[in-house]
């Protein structure tokens, strides 16, 4: 088995500089596992701690159910491709893609034989004899990956690997990696600042902020039952609706009150599990596609509307929130016209100010 | 480039030719007195080409001389020095780039201090060290004293051409299996290359060229570079041999043609290249 735990991980640089907090990670075997965040929030880190290119402050790593927090990355059964790909400059494809067999003792034939086999499987086939920097961007992420899987790893690490390449073609690997990891049967760890990618890709998925594990969950986990008010803010495009007020009663119903919205929360709403809600300082979050425009029970004054064609994102002024909602593409709105609409309160998360965390998320959905 | 005239072409051209032919006559001059026979030297008008060309000079030079003593030994001490300076200097220069230790950055300024000092005001403290240490008048003590002067500079400039290289590439090797030391010479010194030559060469002309060191350092005939041992030999207070140091001088100079020749297409490269792209 060879899936990968992180105990208790905590790396600083010199004493105020904390950049991975406290990180308990367990990775099943074969899972794709995306660790998402804010630039600087420790993701490289803990990849290169993974890899061993960078030492735990303190804390255990184990990969395949055995200790490596000592062991060299040499000796740790993995691969690692880099944000620069790191291709070695002077070394052509074939031999990019052969140096891992080599410093492994290989020998000769079998090594042909295997970097044959990388080559066809990615296509290299007509560049194995060129150099690094006759290749294209595209390109030479792929001798990255060929470098990566030739000799077989146990697991995978990969490091932005995308955020390299223009958009179309960052769409199209993203596609070919998510077929090669199911190929391989591999485990593979990856970073990414792209909440697309790792919404795409992923099995689940570990968003961090400022050193700190936020939430570990599959996509839909994420999407639908974000841990706390960074989650909520980080994930989807655009992003989620916030305001801040107070939890009331209306109707005998639990209800947010607060940015001139009232909005009362039906039953089941997980918000009843949280014990002493009453009267608590909160935030609401509501997802764009949760704010139906049309008719309802709130009245807004559009502001901007921005059609990308299959939908159009508007933003609006209601009460002293800015919401923004998505409509389908061709529905005639113009800035400055009022719309009525309504909110799916079923959905709606409600967060404590005072530390972010999700109000009755011990409850489920 | 940019675009030129005709007249502004012709006026670069013959500035620079005028430089060219400048440095060039001693060197040409140089090799034309070292095969004029002797008689010939001091003749009225002077000739410019050899009347009777002849190779005597460099016959006597090389049978009735010590040179080839001075010739081995200047070639002992610039390849040994050059082989010392280089290997310290690369693995210093990776050091200063890459490993974080207390007074790292101190100890590469001190570095460049070390190279400020006119190396005049250290010369007698290092021949009473050599004295002390019981390496004074050997071909290795001049070793172990330009290397003292050769290798600051080469710290300086190798670590330039380090820092340009992605630390990437090292953790890359590293992970694909290489120990550190492998790392560093699959990887990083290939793309350290054209500073590695060019350290070379700087310390291998340094070495061979030196005089001032060498005269002070060694007063033992048999361990006399050819910088020093050729003046010793063909000068004194009556006479100077003209023609067999024309002919000396000519020969001390090969190895730098020879040097320059081989290493200028990887000097030139590795500058023309800039920095190294991942
Ligand atoms: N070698 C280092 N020395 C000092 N600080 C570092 C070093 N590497 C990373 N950091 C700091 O650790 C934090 C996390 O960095 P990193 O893991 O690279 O973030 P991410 O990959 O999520 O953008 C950052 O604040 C960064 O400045
Ligand atoms: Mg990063």
């Amino acid at each position: 088995m060879a899936g990968v735990r992180l105990e208790k991980i905590h790396k600083s640089f010199g004493a105020d500089a904390v950049a991975v907090r406290a990180l308990d990670l367990e990775i099943a075997e074969r899972e794709f596992l995306s660790l998402l965040g804010p630039s600087g929030c420790g993701k490289t880190t803990t990849l290169r701690m993974l890899a061993g290119l960078e030492q735990p402050t303190s804390g255990r790593i184990f990969i395949g159910g055995r200790e490596v927090t000592e062991v060299a990355p040499g000796r740790r059964d993995i691969a690692m491709v880099f944000q620069s790909y790191a291709l070695y400059p002077h070394m052509t494809v074939g031999e990019n893609i052969a140096y891992p067999l080599k410093k492994r003792g290989v020998p000769s034939a079998e090594r042909k034989a295997m970097v044959a086999r990388t080559v066809d499987l990615l296509q290299l086939g007509p560049l194995v004899d060129r150099k690094p920097r006759q290749l294209s961007g595209g390109q030479q992420q792929r001798v990255a990956l060929g470098r990566a899987i030739v000799r077989d790893p146990a697991v995978f690490l990969l490091d932005e690997p995308l955020s390299n390449l223009d958009a179309k073609l960052r769409a199209h690997m993203r596609a070919e990696l998510i077929q090669l990891q199911k190929r391989l049967g591999k485990t593979m760890v990856y970073v990414t600042h792209d909440q697309l990618e790792a919404m795409t890709m992923s099995d689940r998925i570990a968003i961090m902020n400022k050193g700190e594990l936020q939430q570990l969950g599959t996509p839909d986990e994420i999407y639908r039952r974000p841990a706390n008010r960074f989650v909520a803010g980080f994930v989807g495009t655009p992003a989620m609706n916030f305001a801040t007020g107070r939890m009331t009663v209306a109707d005998g119903r639990p209800a947010f009150a607060g940015a001139g919205l009232t909005i009362p929360l039906p039953p089941g709403h997980p918000v009843e599990g949280e014990a002493g809600a009453g009267g608590r300082a909160v935030e609401i979050g509501i997802r764009p596609e949760d704010v139906v425009v049309g008719e309802g029970p709130f009245e807004g004054r559009i502001r901007v509307v921005e059609p990308t064609g299959h939908e159009t994102i508007v933003l609006f002024a209601a009460g002293e929130a800015d919401l923004v909602t998505r409509v389908p593409g061709g529905i005639a709105l113009k800035a400055g016209e009022a719309v009525r609409f309504r909110v799916r309160a079923e959905n709606a998360h409600l967060f404590d100010q005072a530390d972010g965390r999700r109000l009755g998320a011990a409850a489920g959905h | 480039m940019t675009r030129r005239g005709p007249v502004a072409q012709a006026i670069y051209s013959l500035f620079a030719w005028t430089v060219v032919l400048i440095v060039a006559f001693p060197l040409v001059w140089m090799v034309l007195t070292s095969l004029k026979p002797q008689f010939e030297l001091f003749t009225i008008p002077p000739t410019i080409l050899p009347q009777e060309p002849t190779l005597e000079h460099y016959a006597r030079l090389l049978n009735e001389t010590p040179f080839p003593l001075y010739f081995r030994n200047s070639a002992l001490i610039a390849v040994g020095t050059t082989m010392l300076v280089v290997v310290v200097a690369t693995l210093g220069a990776h050091s200063l780039v890459r490993f974080a230790y207390p007074g790292r950055r101190w100890l590469a300024q001190m570095v460049l201090f070390t190279y400020l000092l006119p190396s005049v005001v250290l010369i007698i403290p290092l021949y009473l060290l050599m004295v002390w240490v019981g390496v004074a008048n050997t071909l290795f003590s001049l070793v172990i004293a330009y290397t003292t002067f050769a290798l600051p500079f080469a710290l300086w400039l190798l670590r330039s051409f380090m820092a340009a290289i992605p630390d990437e590439l090292e953790h890359a090797a590293l992970v694909d299996g290489a120990t550190r030391m492998e790392a560093f010479v699959d990887v990083i010194l290939p793309q350290a290359l054209p500073g590695v030559i060019s350290t070379a060469l700087f310390t291998f002309i340094l070495a061979w060229n030196e005089y001032l060191y060498a005269l002070v350092l060694v007063n033992r005939d048999d361990a006399r570079p050819l910088t020093t041992g050729v003046i010793n030999m063909l000068t004194s207070a009556f006479n100077i041999e003209w023609s067999l140091l024309m002919a000396a001088s000519v020969m001390m100079s090969v190895p730098l043609i020879v040097a320059f020749a081989f290493l200028q297409k990887h000097l030139t490269r590795g500058f023309g290249a800039g920095g190294v792209k991942g």
